[in-house]
């Protein structure tokens, strides 16, 4: 779940982390405006400051001026439905400090640079240098030397003060479970250190045991941008592409796989849909649904299973429901092996429905079917 | 290196052998009871199971425990595999390498993430090896099944394989497999974002592993690991290696499940892995198929 930058605000502020003092404004609601001030779009996506979505007022005028533009705004594809209006700061300083993990080295892991306030991706291309990375051992926590380390690295000198800001953020990650918890720009004023922006992303697989912190902000974002939040599509992975071959797969790897070896036998699919490598029929039949409802011109529908932990009589179970239940004129390619194949197979037999055992034969078919051909 | 060899001495192939002693952590569920059945046919020697509250009874003739320190008391397990669910994941884990199990496999996908660096910090600390989460786990052909990797797909023989994701695993082995190739090991890793054991690690052990001659890595887009694979292939490696990246028609931009991170200032292409594999000695292909051509080829 990614949050506003309000929401994430509010989590600062709860955790003792300074931010500006500001209001959220809506179209509906523009009571909290204020001037002189900085207006700031509300999007979960990144990159809005370049793409105009920041403006400075120094007049009432000017700020409803503001809001008014960026309320009509659309940023990377997303209506922009609130803005935060904030308090200027005085800033002598932006800094960039976040706290994430690095997934290949198991670890939670610090990353500051004093050239905060641009893109930090940007930085990281072209002068790696100038961002430390700082792995932490999760169960020793932020230890004292590291933060330390930081502070002289960021040549930040009230150390006392850095170093509580830093374990605040580190806490914050910690207990909210957040897989990102990202300040650009940190800013230093006159009266210290200020998280002007805030990215801050809570882990999905941790919602069963945070249900109020979940609750409260996804409810709060279908407020705002009057839409319920996207169903839960548990393990399945949905991403629409350009060709005519469906492709469903029990696996990223067979899946990637699969892709590769459509392009090469000169086809090109239409989506990639990944169930995850521990499924059910009840999986299989919504992949299939998500795949028919998405994609209404495929020309045929490959779907590649090979069963480690996925059953095979689970997985023929799930496509002949989802046939019995909707009517399906293209050609179906199912290459189907591995745990309990037999049963599988018997079933998809029983149902009139071939299946292919070899995976470049199964591909060469489903493309040659789309092609119009036999 | 999170992981050494496990055992010293006989028969040592690579994470599992003839001599490890199973434990299944969760073997009362769905999952637990079939996977169970499947590493017993196999040959895989399972002591024992644990569920809280189920001591006393057994599933498919193992014996149940409460605990994992009641089943390490009667059995002398060396090796774990759990199937507990994601929210309870973290404490399992953490309760069977406090009783002392080096060499843990945690099957479930969609264990809080925290929770797995959790696991992991404790992991290192006491010199236990973790595979996944979320992995098919590791077969050693004709000894011993450690996970889900479908007995008929794979043959003893000379070619050890590492890859991240289980399914492609099973493809490249069933191809081996068909052709007639046999393997030393066979270990996925799992599909991350946060991995235990990594495809650096497995080489590793692979090169050191007098029964395996060839070394077939399977990787996808997205991430580096495959990256730091090949830096300690080219620094150290001298057995041939193939190479099989996944993704290559991938479009660009595009995340297709398996996170790829950023954090290591790379984009991860498919591209970019098969040149630094390639520098690094690697023999490249591009299907399953090829991958077999290049073992033959290699004599």
């Amino acid at each position: 779940m990614k949050l506003y930058e309000f929401q994430g605000k509010s989590l600062f502020r709860e955790a003792g982390i300074p931010v500006p003092k500001g209001a959220v404004v809506t179209a509906s609601d523009r009571s909290g405006l204020f001037a002189p001030s900085a207006v700031k779009a509300q999007v979960l996506s990144g990159g809005r400051g370049k793409a105009g979505g920041v403006l400075l007022a120094s007049t009432m005028d000017e700020a409803k001026k503001a809001a008014d533009s960026i309320l009509s705004m659309e940023l990377k594809g997303e209506p922009v439905k609130a803005v935060l209006v904030e308090e200027k700061m005085n800033i002598r300083a932006e800094y960039y400090l976040a706290v994430t993990f690095d997934g290949e080295a198991g670890t939670p892991l610090f990353m500051a640079s004093a050239s905060g306030g641009m893109d930090i991706e940007s930085v990281a291309e072209h002068t790696p240098e100038k961002i430390l990375k700082l792995p932490v051992d999760t169960l020793w926590g932020l230890t004292d030397y590291k933060i330390r380390e930081m502070a002289d690295f960021l040549g930040y000198e009230n150390k006392k003060e850095f170093a509580s800001f830093a374990r605040k953020l580190w806490n914050l990650f910690r207990e909210k479970e957040a897989v990102l918890v990202e300040i650009n720009p940190l800013v230093v004023t006159d009266s210290g250190l200020v998280a002007l922006d805030s990215k801050i992303e809570i882990d999905d697989d941790a919602k069963p045991r945070l249900k109020d912190l979940f609750e409260q902000n996804l409810s709060e974002q279908a407020r705002i941008t009057g839409k319920e939040a996207d169903a839960d599509h548990g393990t399945i992975t949905y991403v629409p592409l350009d060709g005519n071959v469906g492709l469903i797969s029990d696996g990223a790897g067979t899946g990637m796989l699969t892709l590769d070896l459509i392009k090469d036998f000169g086809g090109s699919a239409a989506d990639f849909c990944e169930m995850g490598g521990l499924t059910s029929p009840e999986v299989m039949y919504s992949a299939m649904d998500q795949v028919f409802s998405d994609k209404k011109d495929i020309r045929s529908l490959l779907v590649v299973l090979i069963g480690g932990f996925n059953r095979m009589d689970e997985m023929a179970e799930g496509i002949t429901s989802y046939l019995r239940d909707h009517s399906v004129s293209i050609p179906l390619v199912v290459r189907l092996c591995g745990t309990m194949e037999e049963e599988g197979k018997t079933i998809m037999k029983e149902a009139g429905l071939p299946v292919y055992d070899d995976l470049r034969t199964a591909v060469a078919d489903a493309v040659r079917f789309a092609a119009g051909g036999e | 290196m999170r992981c050494g060899s496990q055992r010293e001495g006989n028969d040592m192939a690579v994470l599992v052998d003839r001599n490890t002693r199973v434990i299944v952590q969760g073997i009362t569920g769905k999952s637990g009871i079939l996977q169970t059945k499947s590493l017993i046919d196999y040959g895989t020697v399972v002591v024992a199971g644990v569920t809280p509250g189920k001591a006393g009874t057994a599933v498919e003739g193992v014996p149940v425990f409460n605990s994992v320190a009641d089943a390490m008391k009667e059995t002398d397990p060396n090796a774990a595999i759990s199937f507990v669910p994601p929210m309870f994941a973290k404490d399992a884990a953490m309760e069977a390498m406090e009783a002392g199990i080096k060499l843990l496999v945690l099957t479930m996908e969609g264990i809080p993430k925290h929770d797995v660096l959790d696991i992991l910090s404790y992991a290192s600390g006491r010199g236990v090896c973790v595979l996944g989460p979320g992995t098919a786990g590791v077969i050693s052909p004709g000894k011993c099944k450690l996970g889900a990797h479908p007995a008929r797909m794979f043959r003893e023989g000379r070619v050890g394989v590492v890859s991240k994701s289980g399914a492609l695993s099973y493809e490249v082995g069933k191809t081996l497999t068909d052709a007639g190739i046999g393997q030393s090991t066979v270990v996925a890793l799992g599909g991350g974002p946060i991995w235990g054991t990594t495809q650096r690690d497995v080489v590793e052990l692979f090169n050191a592993d007098p029964e395996t001659e060839i070394i077939v890595l399977l990787g996808e887009i997205g991430g580096s690991t495959e990256i730091a694979a090949a830096e300690y292939i080219a620094e150290s490696v001298r057995k041939p290696v193939v190479s099989l990246i996944v993704g290559r028609s991938a479009p660009e931009g595009k995340s297709l499940g398996h996170a790829g991170a950023i954090i290591r200032g790379n984009k991860g292409t498919a591209a970019s892995k098969m040149e630094a594999l390639e520098k690094a000695g690697a023999l490249l292909a591009t299907t399953p198929a090829q991958v077999v051509e290049l073992i033959r080829k290699l004599g």
